[in-house]
């Protein structure tokens, strides 16, 4: 047989597995705004049978930063002249009083940037202005802005720092562990810890599978849940083409000698210890809440909107009494409906506004 | 912001490479790997390179249900 036929094979095998399931009831929480975002665009939750529930968890870093930091960015950028380097999906999420987007149409600074390594970039360019980076990310995304600060070092900037609100995911699988029966690991996240820590989780009785982003690593990595889900906690690593056992000890090294873990706030998740990551004492110089004085920030939301709830996964964006209404992606409410990752965006894009309450029935329909 | 981008690297140097993703070509940050050559796959976050990619998805697929349907998949 030829290697395509074998994998076509394959992942017939992997559908007829997923689409036969019959057995307990399950509930898959996947914690990687990617996967939300390609399980909905795949139409992977119509191959599910009754009894299977896909929740999406926090698995989208802007989603998860709270209100506060945006306010905090507001401030630099409003009262201490800064320029702000962000990433694009930061730009529009509401803070208590407007967003980034309203701060710079009404004069201030705010470049968008694809790497933190940009923003060094641009903080060398222009000696003259104030630059800071807005580093939010996990462990996928921390590695650069750890690179940022030894660029910045190398080159002994003093116009560059970061405001952080940087996250580590264990701590959330962890925070999670009860709203799901099994985890969708995210696939590069895991590429940096190893698969040795998700799997190190079924010594505390929690089972879940790494996965890719493809569909047939998709299906795959459904299919093995439920193949194993019948057994005491379970662990497969379902993404090996990309993941290894170790992950990366390079970028964990860069971590801990630019960064240090701290307590840290998660949008509907409260505050998780030691689940962020701030720069290093060493780097001080590079840590804007060091470098300006931001009072406290008051990180207030709109009572309606439920992100927090969605990102816990008790309830879906559906329940949402500002969903496609008032909150829509070009008018969004909350942060699920900025980024491309998030929930809410998900939903909107590939459902519209036509889902009932819950949605679960479409979903099996 | 948080998205995997697979390309094949066109060049090293220096700890940067040239990525082509999809015809998009970019540089990169190559620090974190090690014994990269021209012609490897890599996926890019970022614009750094986190990690290699070694096979295709449906090669990998193919094993892993047939470890699941032959040991239970621990692996």
């Amino acid at each position: 047989m030829s290697a395509a036929a074998q994998a076509r094979r394959a992942r017939d095998a992997a559908r007829e597995i997923v689409t036969s399931y019959r057995g307990p009831r399950l509930r898959i929480m996947e914690v990687c705004g990617t996967h939300t975002h390609e399980i909905f665009r795949l139409g992977l939750r119509a191959l599910l049978p009754p009894g299977i529930e896909l929740i999406s968890g926090p698995g989208c870093p802007v989603c998860v930063t709270p209100v506060s930091f945006i306010d905090e960015a507001c401030y630099l950028a409003r009262e201490c002249g800064v320029t702000l380097c962000t990433f694009g999906d930061l730009l529009r999420v509401p803070g208590t009083a407007g967003s980034l987007a309203d701060a710079r149409s009404q004069g201030a600074r705010v470049e968008i940037v694809y790497t933190p390594l940009d923003a060094v970039a641009y903080a060398a360019a222009h000696p003259a202005e104030e630059v800071v980076f807005l580093s939010v990310g996990f462990e996928t995304t921390t590695p650069a802005s750890a690179l940022a600060i030894k660029k910045a070092a190398a080159q002994t900037l003093t116009n560059f720092s970061l405001l952080a609100a940087n996250k580590t995911m264990d701590a959330a699988y962890l925070a999670m562990r009860d709203s799901c029966d099994a985890y969708l690991y995210p696939g590069h996240v895991c590429a940096i810890t190893g698969a040795r820590v998700p799997r190190a989780l079924t010594s505390r009785g929690i089972s879940g599978v790494v996965a890719g982003f493809t569909a047939s690593e998709l299906l795959t990595a459904l299919a093995v849940i439920l193949r194993r889900s019948s057994a005491a906690p379970f662990f497969v690593n379902c993404y090996p083409r990309v993941v290894t056992e170790e992950g990366s000890p390079a970028a964990r090294q860069l971590l801990e000698t630019y960064f240090t873990p701290v307590d840290a706030e998660w949008r509907g998740l409260g505050v998780l210890p030691q689940s962020g990551l701030v720069p290093a004492p060493a780097y001080a110089e590079f840590d804007a809440r060091r470098r300006y004085t931001i009072p406290p920030q008051e990180g207030r939301t709109n009572p309606a909107c439920r992100c927090g709830d969605i990102l816990r996964g008790a309830c879906t964006p559906a329940d949402c009494p500002l969903y496609g209404k008032t909150c829509t992606p070009e008018h969004p409410v909350g942060a699920c409906m900025v980024s491309r990752e998030g929930t809410c965006a998900a939903w909107y894009q590939y459902r519209g506004t036509s889902a009932a309450s819950s949605g679960k029935e479409d979903l099996h329909g | 912001m948080c998205v995997g981008i697979p390309a094949k690297v066109v060049s090293v140097a220096h700890g940067t490479a040239i990525v082509d993703a999809s015809g998009a070509r970019r540089e990169v940050s190559a620090e974190l790997l090690a014994a990269l050559d021209p012609g490897d796959y890599v996926m890019v976050h970022a614009g750094l390179a986190i990690a290699k990619i070694t096979s295709d998805d449906e090669a990998e697929s193919a094993a892993l249900l047939a470890d699941t349907a032959s040991d239970g998949g621990q692996r």
